[in-house]
């Protein structure tokens, strides 16, 4: 078994992300937890973790974080107490992403990554980051500019994201909180080229894009479009791949199907998320301009991906999100959005004509 | 107020610019050329009309010399040089007379590396200028001396060698690195040692080359005849080259090495993205006019003009690539099949390049290999898996029902094949959901059906706890007793079942919120096929045990041949039911002996 594990682990490295690395993946952790050893079992999981995230399957990262946790709990001296705290971030960046979890479920989530910073000597800043975006996608607006306070002011450290990365985060705080000036002048090391890691700039131009146009630097949005959109790929990146979706529906259309095309598929395979859901919205838009004029071209999985279908998806998710939430938040944030691309769509238009 | 600068020890500045921009101690005899290089230009554009030469003398005691009839310098511009360092990069104009003498300092920067000294002996173009020595060391100190005697105009750089760097001194070396960086330099270069003299720069460059001379240039470095050259060019980058298509597969990890040339210049003889990544089966030597070096000169700065040419350059091989497609289809063969793992690449990127490939490229089906042109042939409804494993399971079976199945597990090939309709708008493509593969086959008649039910819920029973459930159907090939999909989810489910026991409360909590709301329980399936006789005999048996016993061993055997990893309890299931059989089989035997 350990021959049909190494010759697994040779092949998942030459392997694309998706869904054939994580079923290796799988595969490779089965026989380590029966075959092997508890470190090996350890240490298949942590490979699997940034391959479950990459395909677009949160859910499967923190399933098998929660048994490296326990792991490193029983016997903290065999583990690396950085790497699970470095996991650990990941896991409170995605958890309030999903529907399914309860409230307490998710305070109880922070509380414990918390405690455990406190406790292990680390920097909260990584804590207070993590909670003003979860905070902010609650429309909290002003316990997650609390937060965003907090986050700013706590000293960095190992457990923080790069500068790089955290400048880029600096500025989707801000954009969200709908603070587009200050969010441009955030990120603007980074479109200057001054700060530059594995994902920066490419994860900076899809969330320029839509403030731009807000903005209305239209020739600036263009630019960033054309360099940016063939720069992010796979499902991770769907939420990202629906701005891009939004922008060239309103920008180019052709490019739009083209997007559209490659990755609803990712989209269907999604489980009901906060990436999903932003997701579908953005497709929502693309259709409805896409059906305002009769079309011979088909579009993959039109008979499933109907403008009937989308809102009865996006209703259901909504709906799920303010039942959690115990509010109708999501209303207003989908109004939000609506309205802001309809201004856009109609400005774009005019500045064409 | 009182405005102070930073005080900066001009020592460490040396050192730090000299032993730390550049990659290898060789550059000096660049930077040097390139400062000749320069100054004749210079001297060109003040209107003088004369024979332009750079002379590398190499003389005993490890001394070479650098002479140049370009512009020389004036006292005021020696004095600016070093002062112009780092301003140098910063100005718009890079052909500007300051810049001259702000890169003119960069360079000879480089000769601290190897040198402890270097001695300037220059005369101006200018009129009535005087002859100069210049003397500079390492640690920021230099003199300057007007000379009584008559020099040229134009300039001469003497070095002598450290110690340790003695070797690059050597004839040898110094006629290598001259050819290498200036062999295609429009100013003519002469070696000199002694009476013997030699002219570095005669060849002609390869991007002015036509093909045959470009095939027999190619041929004689790379000792192996390139499948043919294309041609590059970039208006907006100056860019003027050729890439000579390999002749044999490169690995798609290997690191590319693009031969670059600056003005003529040898910038680097191992850049790895003038060109797109796509481009991978092509070596690519390109002179440019107008793409801005970085400050070592060993590469380009990456901003948008870069890309843009990059993309320009990806259209030359591009279009040639397509006209090739028309011209030459026996060629056009052979690069497919050399070049199959970069062609698919390019062909997901891009769609022009998906038009022109993908009816040459192969596919694993359950029809055999094919090429899309072979399986757009005969095939309207074209059906892929996503996974290797999918496509094991069902492949033979599929090819007994007529069915195409695509194995799309392999890198590319199930995005190559989704995208087939926009070649074909009349094929229809799909996804494989090969739990649901064995209901289309063929069921059975009521009375069959009754009789089977039995053994059925019998294998139901049986199989409950490894998460398999059983149907039967009528299927070819007969020779298959039964067909095993597993559920992908599986592997995924069993961890799962693991983190809930061990995981701490909360997150026992979590992952079983996971399991229970985000994911139905993943059963597999055990179809058996009517139309083979062992499971024909095995369910006509009255006899439980027996059923029992076949029922196991259809289900491990299936496991054993889909390469499924079998659990402990798969195992004894194995041995126990085999164990019967051989009982049955060994006792008979005996009692009849």
């Amino acid at each position: 078994m350990k021959n049909r594990y190494d010759e697994l682990r040779r092949s998942s490295w030459s392997m694309p992300e998706g869904k054939q690395k994580l079923l290796v993946l799988e595969e490779m952790i089965r026989i380590a937890d029966r075959y092997m050893t508890e470190e090996d079992a350890y240490n298949a999981r942590t490979s699997y973790f940034a391959a479950a995230a990459e395909a677009g399957t949160q859910e499967r990262m923190i399933t098998a974080f929660a048994w490296c946790l326990a792991k490193y709990d029983q016997s903290p001296g065999s583990y690396s107490q950085h790497e699970i705290m470095w996991y650990y971030k990941w896991v409170i960046g995605m958890i309030w992403r999903f529907p399914v979890f309860r409230l307490e479920q998710i305070e109880a989530v922070f509380e414990d990554f918390k405690r455990r910073c406190i406790e292990y000597g680390y920097s909260l800043r990584t804590y207070y980051h993590k909670r003003s975006v979860y905070l902010l996608s609650r429309g909290l607006t002003q316990e997650a500019t609390e937060c965003y306070k907090q986050w700013r002011t706590a000293s960095r450290d190992a457990l923080a994201d790069c500068r790089a990365c955290e400048q880029n985060a600096f500025g989707h705080y801000l954009f969200s909180a709908n603070q587009l000036k200050r969010g441009m002048q955030a990120v603007k090391p980074i479109l200057d080229g001054k700060m530059v890691c594995r994902s920066i700039p490419q994860a900076t131009y899809s969330e320029v894009m839509v403030p731009l146009l807000k903005l209305k630097q239209y020739e600036e949005a263009v630019a960033v479009g054309k360099k940016a959109f063939r720069t992010i790929k796979g499902p991770q990146f769907i939420e990202e791949q629906g701005v891009f979706l939004e922008f060239f529906t309103v920008t180019d259309l052709p490019k739009a199907v083209k997007i559209y095309n490659e990755t609803i598929r990712y989209g269907l395979e999604y489980k009901p998320s906060w990436e999903r859901f932003n997701y579908l919205l953005s497709v929502r838009l693309f259709l409805q301009e896409w059906h305002r004029k009769k079309r011979r071209k088909k579009l993959v999985e039109d008979g499933r991906v109907t403008l009937d279908w989308l809102e009865q998806e996006i209703a259901s998710l909504a709906d799920a999100f303010n039942r959690r939430n115990g509010d109708d938040y999501m209303l207003a944030y989908m109004t939000d959005k609506e309205t802001h691309m309809s201004r856009m769509i109609e400005a774009f238009q005019q500045r064409v004509e | 107020m009182k405005n102070l600068n930073f005080q900066v020890n001009l020592q460490g500045v040396i050192d730090l610019l000299s032993n730390h921009l550049y990659s290898e101690p060789g550059v000096f005899i660049r930077e040097l050329l390139q400062n000749s290089v320069d100054a004749v230009t210079a001297r060109k554009r003040l209107g003088h009309t004369f024979d332009e030469t750079v002379k590398v003398e190499i003389f005993s005691s490890h001394t070479i010399s650098f002479t140049d009839n370009g512009c020389g310098l004036t006292e005021e511009e020696i004095e600016q040089f070093l002062a112009r360092i780092g301003g140098s990069a910063k100005r718009e104009d890079q052909d500007s007379a300051d810049d001259f003498i702000g890169q003119f300092g960069v360079g000879l920067l480089s000769c601290f590396v190897v040198s402890e000294e270097i001695v300037l002996i220059t005369r101006s173009a200018n009129e009535d200028a005087e002859p100069l020595e210049w003397r500079g060391k390492p640690d920021g100190t230099y003199s300057i001396k007007k000379l009584k005697r008559q020099v040229p105009v134009g300039t001469t750089v003497y070095l002598k060698a450290k110690p340790e760097f003695d070797d690059y001194f050597e004839y040898y070396r110094v006629s290598e690195l001259l050819e290498k960086y200036g062999q295609y330099l429009p100013t003519p270069v002469m070696l000199i040692e002694e009476k013997y003299e030699r002219t570095i720069n005669e060849s002609k460059p390869p991007w002015l080359m036509d093909k045959p001379e470009a095939m027999a240039y190619v041929e004689g470095i790379a000792y192996n005849k390139p499948l043919d050259i294309i041609p590059l060019t970039s208006v907006i980058g100056g860019v003027q080259g050729i890439a000579h298509i390999l002749p044999y597969a490169v690995s798609l990890q290997d690191e590319k090495k693009h031969r670059v040339y600056l003005k003529n210049m040898l910038l680097s003889d191992r850049m790895t993205n003038i060109l797109p990544p796509w481009a991978f089966f092509v070596n690519g030597i390109i002179n440019t006019s107008s793409l801005r070096p970085t400050a070592s000169r060993e590469a380009f700065q990456e901003n948008d003009l870069f890309f843009a040419v990059r993309d320009e350059l990806g259209e030359c091989i591009k279009r040639y690539l397509i006209e090739l497609a028309n011209r030459d289809a026996d060629l056009f063969r052979r690069l497919v099949l050399i070049h199959y793992a970069s062609i698919k690449t390019m062909a997901v990127e891009d769609d022009e390049l998906y038009a022109l490939f993908i009816r040459h490229l192969r596919f694993e089906t359950s029809y055999g290999e094919l090429t899309m042109a072979e399986i757009l042939l005969d095939h309207r409804l074209v059906y892929v898996t996503t996974t290797l494993d999918e496509y094991r399971q069902v492949a033979r079976v599929a090819r007994a029902q007529e069915l195409l199945v695509v194995n799309g597990g392999y890198v590319h090939d199930l995005d190559l094949v989704r995208k087939v309709t926009e070649i074909a708008e009349d094929v229809t493509v799909d996804i494989l959901n090969t739990l649901e593969f064995a209901n289309q086959f063929e069921e059975l008649d009521l009375e069959d059906r009754l009789t089977v039910q039995p053994f059925i819920d019998q294998s139901d029973a049986l199989l409950e706890s490894f998460q398999c459930r059983s149907l039967v159907r009528w299927f070819e090939p007969a020779d298959i007793p039964v067909l095993y999909n597993t559920n992908q989810d599986v592997n995924f489910f069993k961890l799962a079942e693991e983190s809930e026991q061990r995981a701490n409360e909360l997150f026992a909590d979590i992952v079983h919120v996971i399991r229970n709301d985000l994911y139905d329980t993943p059963y597999a399936k055990l179809c058996f096929n009517y139309n083979n006789p062992m499971v024909r005999k095995a369910m006509e048996s009255n006899d439980p045990q027996l059923r029992k016993a076949s029922i196991e061993l259809f289900y491990t055997q299936a496991l054993l041949l889909g390469n499924h990893p079998m659990g402990p309890a798969e195992l004894r299931m194995m041995n126990d039911s085999l164990l019967q059989f051989m009982n049955r089989g060994l006792d008979g035997a005996e009692v009849a002996r």
